[in-house]
């Protein structure tokens, strides 16, 4: 009996999501544009660090070294007459230009694209290095080798995958702030509850319900960043699905009771607006969705991780990135868990049907 | 006697207002029961009282020989409430509608046949949101009636409809009392009390004024009739039309209103006071005593102020 009314609610909560266009947009529309757009544009450049080189006349032996040390490193040279390169570096897209020959250089390196231009620098300075060497007959010189990697971890990720588990967290986030804050809002100041309170439908079987709507449509949501990861940037689980799945339902459930509690804190629709933009700005900012926090100051990070949402990012980053395993989250699902018990209990004692 | 609601000494406040002060009301099984009143008489708080919704601050109620605190849910699954408006998403389409209520209870009544009752057929696979008003109205009146509710509560079921759609709902109304199902509404239109209930009780200020038949009321008041004589423009004095008369006379805003305790006397009387004062009369109009007038005389107030 109760089971039908539950699969039966479930089911029209799910069927009712899918018709409200704005709630497949920030489900499913906005983390896809956001992990399309900011995975590419910080996702570096794929064809190397590029530098101009403004020199007259070639053909000094250490020229010739230089240029093959800066090939190996992967810079791709472009050599110009001076005037040529003056243009160019006037045009402002240049990070670097390498101006002079024969073991007599000087490198100008634009202020304004500084992650570049840090990079060449480096390389510059590396690759003369080596070529002075050469030219006094040194030979070749070995490097210290490098492997790229995320802490704990064997997954050389871009920044897509850094930002991946990142945008699941702000879904689930935005899941409970705005929507089922908004809807729960919505029904009290409407009626939608009191219409439900005269029927013999229990209120468990209703909002247990409208939880597991919530969760399908996070769940869904994950599953298709993941998807997406997976196609365009090579982005896989490092860790297990159980545990990704896991992180995720604790999280949804921890924040679907915030939107319950916050909900019960407003009146009607407009006034609720505020409140959610409260709880929402401080959670997404100081978590880190979008950038690690690790070069803030220790006592914003030690802060930050005490918020509810920084052990859902920690945990999935360290399993879907790093291939933790669940066990090892123990002190991030401990804090998780922690907050949904206070969380979900002073939801349960501030709601009202009516 | 079977009552279908008990009530007595409800009371009921909100911080600072007392919105009921000490309702006593039973409704008889298989009754139309009508509460009138005014906007802010306390008829939406008594309802909710009677629906389970508000407790009350003191008083009893049975509903079905029911308790609330000890048989709520079987209350819940054999009454029906509907609301003002239907409270429903906006996106729910009218068919899905019927069939999610439907499924709050163990036995509802087919969806097919409450098309057919509420006339939705067609509309079955309209969005709600897309009704017009009538027809969102009667989509309302079938969420109520999906578990075939033995008694129905209705809480001004026709308000801002026209006088078709009002019609329509109506007859719906007389259909439940010919089922044999118990109906307590409540309205502020005159009107629909006396085209629909066995009974009304008159509301005002949280409490129960008068109780009775339409008929009974309207009796009670010992006026069966009134004239309204109509003047063009200011209208002339008062005073020397009253002396003669010696009956109340009203001065309204465009009419003066006479009530007749013995019309065939007094309008006479009346006629030739006019014609001795020369009075520059418009037009007489002669009408007998409603619901309306009733509730004028116990409260002094008019319904729709």
């Amino acid at each position: 009996m109760y089971l039908r009314m539950f699969i039966n609610q479930y089911l029209m909560g799910l069927k009712l999501t899918s018709r409200v266009p704005a709630a497949i947009f920030w489900l499913f529309a906005f983390p896809t544009v956001m992990l399309l757009g900011l995975g590419t544009l910080f996702g570096g450049a794929k064809e190397g660090p590029k530098l101009v080189w403004a020199h007259a006349a070639a053909g000094a032996p250490v020229d010739d070294f230089l240029q093959q040390a800066l090939t190996e490193r992967g810079v791709k040279i472009e050599v110009l007459s001076p005037a040529q390169a003056e243009e160019r570096w006037q045009s402002g897209k240049l990070a670097a230009l390498l101006e002079g020959d024969d073991g007599h250089y000087s490198l100008r390196v634009n202020n304004y694209l500084m992650m570049q231009a840090m990079q060449v620098e480096a390389l510059v300075q590396q690759g003369f290095l080596m070529a002075q060497a050469k030219v006094q007959g040194a030979g070749d010189l070995a490097r210290v080798p490098v492997v790229r990697s995320s802490p704990g971890g064997h997954h050389d990720g871009p920044y897509a995958a850094f930002l991946l588990p990142g945008l699941i967290g702000l879904n689930i986030l935005m899941m409970g702030v705005f929507s089922t804050g908004m809807v729960d809002v919505t029904m009290r100041d409407k009626g939608g509850y009191k219409r439900l309170a005269t029927t013999p439908l229990p209120r468990a079987v209703y909002i247990g319900a409208q939880l597991c709507v919530r969760l399908t449509t996070v769940v869904a949501s994950a599953m298709l960043l993941m998807l997406i990861g997976a196609l365009v940037f090579g982005v896989h689980n490092q860790g297990s699905y159980f545990g990704v799945l896991l992180v995720i339902v604790l999280g949804g459930f921890c924040f679907a009771s915030l939107g319950y509690l916050l909900g019960s804190f407003a009146r009607t629709v407009e006034s609720y607006n505020g409140i959610a933009n409260l709880a929402f700005l401080p959670l997404m900012l100081l978590s880190g969705v979008y950038f690690s926090l690790d070069s803030a100051p220790n006592w914003l990070q030690k802060g930050a991780d005490l918020l509810p949402l920084s052990p859902v990012l920690r945990s999935l980053r360290a399993i879907f990135n790093d291939g933790a395993s669940l066990a090892s989250q123990g002190t991030w699902l401990v804090i998780l868990a922690g907050w949904t018990v206070v969380i979900f209990t002073l939801a349960v004692k501030r709601f009202r049907w009516v | 006697m079977e009552w279908a609601i008990e009530a007595s000494g409800l009371e009921k406040s909100f911080r600072d207002v007392h919105a009921v002060r000490g309702l006593d009301l039973k409704v008889a099984k298989g009754e139309v029961f009508g509460l009138l009143g005014p906007n802010g008489a306390g008829k939406t708080t008594s309802l909710e009282m009677l629906e389970g919704l508000t407790k009350p601050d003191k008083g009893e109620i049975r509903v079905l020989g029911l308790d609330w605190k000890s048989h709520g849910q079987e209350i819940r699954s054999r009454i029906g409430v509907q609301f003002q408006s239907t409270q429903l998403d906006d996106r729910v389409k009218v068919r899905e509608a019927l069939a999610l209520f439907g499924n709050y209870y163990e036995k509802a009544r087919p969806v097919a046949d409450l098309l057919k009752l509420l006339q939705l057929e067609e509309k079955a696979e309209s969005f709600q949101s897309k009704l017009s008003g009538g027809q969102r109205q009667r989509l309302a009146l079938g969420l109520a009636l999906v578990n075939d509710p033995e008694l129905v509560f209705l809480d001004e079921p026709t308000t801002g409809l026209d006088p078709q759609a009002r019609q329509s709902l109506w007859d719906i109304v007389r259909n439940l009392k010919k089922e044999g199902r118990t109906v307590l509404i409540t309205t502020h239109y005159m009107d629909e009390a006396e085209a629909l209930c066995d009974r009304v009780g008159i509301m005002d200020k949280g409490q129960i004024l008068q109780l009775g038949t339409p008929r009974e009321l309207i009796a009670s008041l010992n006026q069966p009739s009134y004239a309204e004589l109509e003047f063009q423009g200011a209208g002339p004095d008062v005073g020397p039309f009253a002396a003669r008369l010696g009956l109340p006379v009203e001065v309204k805003a465009g009419h003066w209103a006479v009530s007749l305790s013995e019309p065939r006397q007094d309008l006479q009387k009346l006629l030739a006071c006019v014609n001795e004062l020369d009075l520059p009369m418009q037009q007489l109009h002669v009408r007998r005593a409603t619901l309306e007038d009733v509730f004028l005389h116990r409260t002094g107030r008019s319904l729709r102020d």
